[in-house]
């Protein structure tokens, strides 16, 4: 048995004591205030003023304005049927990214997030390019007798595709968290597929699944660049909510534009109360 | 028969998670698969229950072939190791689930979920969510709800391994008690001994995929066919025995006729000698000793345990005795005794005492064998290749598989014959012709995983050399040179400590080779503090410790300078034979790039080379 080695001594030294600066947590928390009040009370509180600045008329007279409740009609049709769609696909798409492997499984992967990075803008475009006047897709669309470029179709399209990252990042990792194990359970006790997915696999994903859905619904109410472009903002037709906005500053109906702004406003408040809501639903139901 | 498995296979991408198991399980047995992590004994309950499928074999539940049925049409009640109790419904909707999707009629199903709770003592708590259970209560929950729609078979995998130690035993017997109520097949997976032991009819032991020996408790406890049975349950030190016209020896004791060992003819052949903690005895005085005496021994510590007395021993290897684990650093042999308080009352026994050592019972069992795959190809010398067939056919407990490599099937066939031909009669080796562009890459597949534990070819080109240091997953002896004897190893320990692994697995060949052995260490000639050297000192003596309690002639020697270079240098002025350095063997200054000095060795020597990788076998 060999002698253990003499141990050398450290020569050991207190620990400086922590240095105290009260006023720093007061300073930090008082930049991000006047930060946060620059960026984003300032703008609301100028927004509301010029709303209210003539009472509650504007609002009457905007709500009966047909052109105006096309516009919003048009913004919740458009919302409505984006979400559903990136539901359905998306749950699929994040199914079948994180549970399968096959070759350009990577590539898949890294395409989801395209429309996270394109402009909207170009999406309009894309469509035009797809289902305008000489588009690849044209013939196609006119032989089913619809229209697409300029038109309700398109700018579904393109909302659509702008929105398509939401749902399938929100649920990836939530798949993987919940994993199989669940499903193998369900599976030994007698389960079929269909089963084990209503009944294990969705309410497991349920709660990253509504969160991502909220997130689809309130970048569709405000997206602008690309129903602009694949719509054209027709008054009446193809003009969404926020195209309204548009056009009424741009023709100096301001109490008008701020009286839509502050509805569209509004909705996307609710919107950011219930996505905390489901958030906290979510995080605890992890 | 409740269950029936047979030639289940099952390959992950890199290696064999179920190896050819067979295996009958009676009606309302509880059979216990035990093993270590890694060892595949999931993978079997996965099988079963249909949510794998295997490669080949199938299997029976109730005679009804069901290897090709989904899990759903088994009738198999699963837990898994964390339960995977629905969080979203309550116990009492987790406990139906089953009996739900077989459509039962809801007072029915009320009706066994109240008995069910009642049996796993959670009457009332039906409501409650899983978030609101402890983790014995999930368990228990989760055997209900496997139990719940009348399974032909319950498998649980690890259900107490996500428990506190504390309520383990408790809810064992819990499980127990449920078995035998409900009288189901039950096949439960665990590493832990205790739980086998406490629970099983039968244990069925796995290693590395394959099932090793099935038996009762007490059977596989008592009387083990191999050496890894015999260490995995329970204490056990292994000793070199001979099994001498059906007497067993221990060096020069002789301890009677051999029990429960198949004989298998050889007259005069190595066998493990297995004591048990309470197999063995300890007494101040020779005499005072009631048992054959094995010798003397140094006790390390006593400790008294109640209704035991468990000492712990240092024996001096008696002549030509050595254990079968190379314990590192100590040439002595850590024994543990058990024995009762009453017997150190008589005769007291002190830490720090010098004692004898007496043998009351003991267990006979054949040797591990050593698989070893020689690869044979072009450029393998017919003389090197007759000169190694022939060391071989000498050793004892030695599987050879011989590998025929060629690019075309009739050149491998060649490679073949003309190592069956030089290969000595008598011994039953396994011969092989693999075809593929390099022979190489061939002779190194299907390896990583518990079937092979030395590859042995010839490559004198460095680059060949090279290639195979740097690629073999396990332990690897290149031949090169024309030296037939093998008489001197060097061992090279350098940049750091004297890795385990290479003085265990070099000692391993080194006493087959019945070689003197060197153990060098390389210092670093810049860098590395003066203060090291004692270190090192310390370190090589533990090694040559190692090799001396294995049997093995050795002295050590400390150079300066580049390790390669030292290595090879010593090699030449010391005229050994063979090499042998560790895999890890890595260095390369702060900043440089990092040098695999193992294959750098391999490729620049002149003489045989044995790389040392892997994990330990």
């Amino acid at each position: 048995m060999p002698e253990p080695a003499p141990r050398a001594r450290l020569k050991l030294r207190r620990p400086p004591p922590p240095r105290e600066w009260p006023w720093a947590k007061w300073l930090i928390v008082g930049t991000v205030l006047s930060y946060l009040g620059v960026l984003v009370l300032w703008p609301l509180l100028a927004v509301l003023r010029g709303a209210f600045a003539e009472g509650l008329g504007p609002f009457a007279m905007v709500f009966t304005d047909p052109v105006v409740l096309r516009a919003f009609g048009l913004t919740v049709g458009i919302a409505l049927i984006a979400v559903t769609v990136n539901g359905v696909f998306g749950l699929i798409i994040a199914w079948v990214l994180v549970r399968d492997s096959f070759p350009g499984r990577a590539l898949l992967n890294g395409v989801i997030d395209l429309p996270f990075v394109v402009s909207p803008v170009i999406v309009g475009y894309m469509v035009l390019l797809l289902f305008g006047r000489d588009g690849w897709l044209t013939p196609l669309a006119n032989a089913l007798g619809t229209r697409v470029a300029f038109a309700l179709p398109g700018m579904v399209l393109a909302t659509v595709f702008v929105t398509l990252p939401f749902v399938t990042r929100e649920l990836m990792p939530v798949l993987r968290e919940i994993g199989t194990e669940g499903e193998d359970a369900a599976g030994t006790l007698g389960a079929g597929g269909w089963t084990v997915f209503r009944r294990i696999t969705l309410p497991g994903v349920r709660w990253g699944l509504a969160y991502g859905l909220v997130l689809t619904l309130a970048r569709a109410l405000g997206e602008f660049g690309a129903v602009l472009v694949a719509g054209g903002a027709v008054t009446g037709r193809t003009e969404t909510a926020t195209l309204f906005i548009y056009r009424s500053l741009d023709e100096r109906h301001y109490t008008e534009a701020y009286a839509a702004a502050v509805t569209l406003g509004a909705v996307s408040f609710a919107i950011l109360f219930g996505m905390e809501l489901v958030r906290r639903r979510r995080d605890a139901s992890r | 028969m409740s269950i029936q498995l047979d030639g289940l296979n099952k390959r992950f991408a890199d290696f064999a998670a179920v190896d050819d198991v067979s295996l009958e399980i009676l009606d309302g047995e509880l059979f216990v698969l035990l093993g270590p992590s890694g060892s595949g004994k999931s993978t079997v309950l996965r099988i079963i229950a249909g949510l794998i499928q295997p490669d080949a074999g199938r299997v029976r539940l109730h005679g009804r072939d069901v290897t090709r049925l989904p899990p759903q049409a088994r009738n198999v009640g699963m837990v898994f190791q964390n339960y995977s109790l629905f969080r979203h419904m309550t116990v009492g909707e987790n406990i139906e689930f089953g009996l739900e999707v077989r459509r039962v009629a809801r007072p029915a199903r009320r009706a066994r979920r109240d008995e069910l709770l009642e049996l796993i003592d959670m009457a009332g708590l039906g409501d409650r969510y899983p978030a609101q259970l402890s983790g014995g209560q999930m368990q228990r929950v989760a055997v209900a709800r496997a139990l719940a729609f009348d399974p032909s078979v319950l498998l649980l995998d690890e259900p107490f391994g996500a428990l506190d130690v504390r309520i383990r035993s408790q809810l064992r017997r819990s499980l127990k008690r449920i078995q035998r109520h409900m009288a189901v097949t039950t096949v439960l997976v665990t590493h832990d001994q205790d739980e086998a032991f406490e629970l099983a009819d039968r244990i069925g032991v796995i290693d590395h995929g394959r099932l090793l020996e099935v038996g009762s408790p007490e059977q596989l406890y008592r009387r083990p066919r191999t050496e890894f049975v015999a260490r995995f349950l329970g204490n056990a030190v292994l000793l070199n025995g001979r099994l001498d016209a059906g007497v067993v020896r221990l060096g020069a004791l002789e301890l009677g006729r051999a029990g429960g060992l198949d004989e298998e003819g050889d007259s005069d052949s190595g066998v493990a000698v297995m004591l048990r903690p309470e197999d063995l005895a300890v007494a101040s005085r020779r005499e005072a000793l009631d048992a054959p005496t094995m010798g003397p021994a140094l006790v390390r510590a006593v400790e008294f345990r109640g209704a035991l007395a468990r000492l712990e021993v240092d024996l001096e290897p008696p002549p030509g005795v050595r254990s079968l684990d190379a314990d590192f650093g100590a040439a002595a042999i850590p024994i543990e005794v058990v024995m009762l308080p009453s017997e150190l009352e008589r005769d007291p026994v002190r830490a720090g005492a010098r004692a004898w050592l007496g043998v009351r019972a003991y267990h006979v069992l054949p040797r591990t064998v050593r698989q070893v795959q020689l690869c044979v190809h072009e450029a393998f010398q017919q003389r090197a290749l007759a000169g190694v067939l022939r060391r071989m056919g000498e050793m004892e407990n030695l599987a050879l598989r011989v590998l025929g490599l060629g690019d075309t099937a009739e050149r491998a066939s060649e490679q073949l014959e003309r190592a069956r031909a030089a290969a000595p009669p008598g011994r039953r080796w396994d011969f092989e012709a693999r075809v593929g562009a390099d022979w190489l890459d061939e002779s190194l597949r299907d390896l990583p995983r518990g079937n092979v534990d030395l590859v042995v070819t010839q490559a004198e080109a460095p680059d060949v050399a090279d290639r195979l240091a740097r690629l073999a997953p396990i332990p690897v002896l290149i031949l090169k040179g024309a030296r037939a004897s093998m008489e001197r190893a060097l061992l090279c320990t350098a940049a750091g400590e004297p890795g385990k692994l290479d003085v265990v697995v070099g000692a391993r060949l080194v006493r087959r080779l019945r070689a003197r052995a060197t153990l060098l260490h390389v210092v670093r000639a810049s860098g590395e503090p003066a203060a090291a050297s004692d270190l090192v000192l310390r370190h090589l003596e533990m090694g040559a410790n190692t090799l001396r309690g294995q049997g093995i002639d050795c002295d050590t020697k400390v150079r300066h300078g580049d390790v390669v270079s030292e290595i090879l240098a010593e090699a030449t002025a010391g005229e050994y034979d063979l090499i042998v350095v560790g895999g890890h063997l890595a260095g390369g200054r702060r900043g440089e790039a990092e040098r695999d000095l193992a294959a750098l060795v391999a490729a620049a020597a002149d003489r045989s080379v044995l790389v040392v990788r892997g994990p330990l076998p």
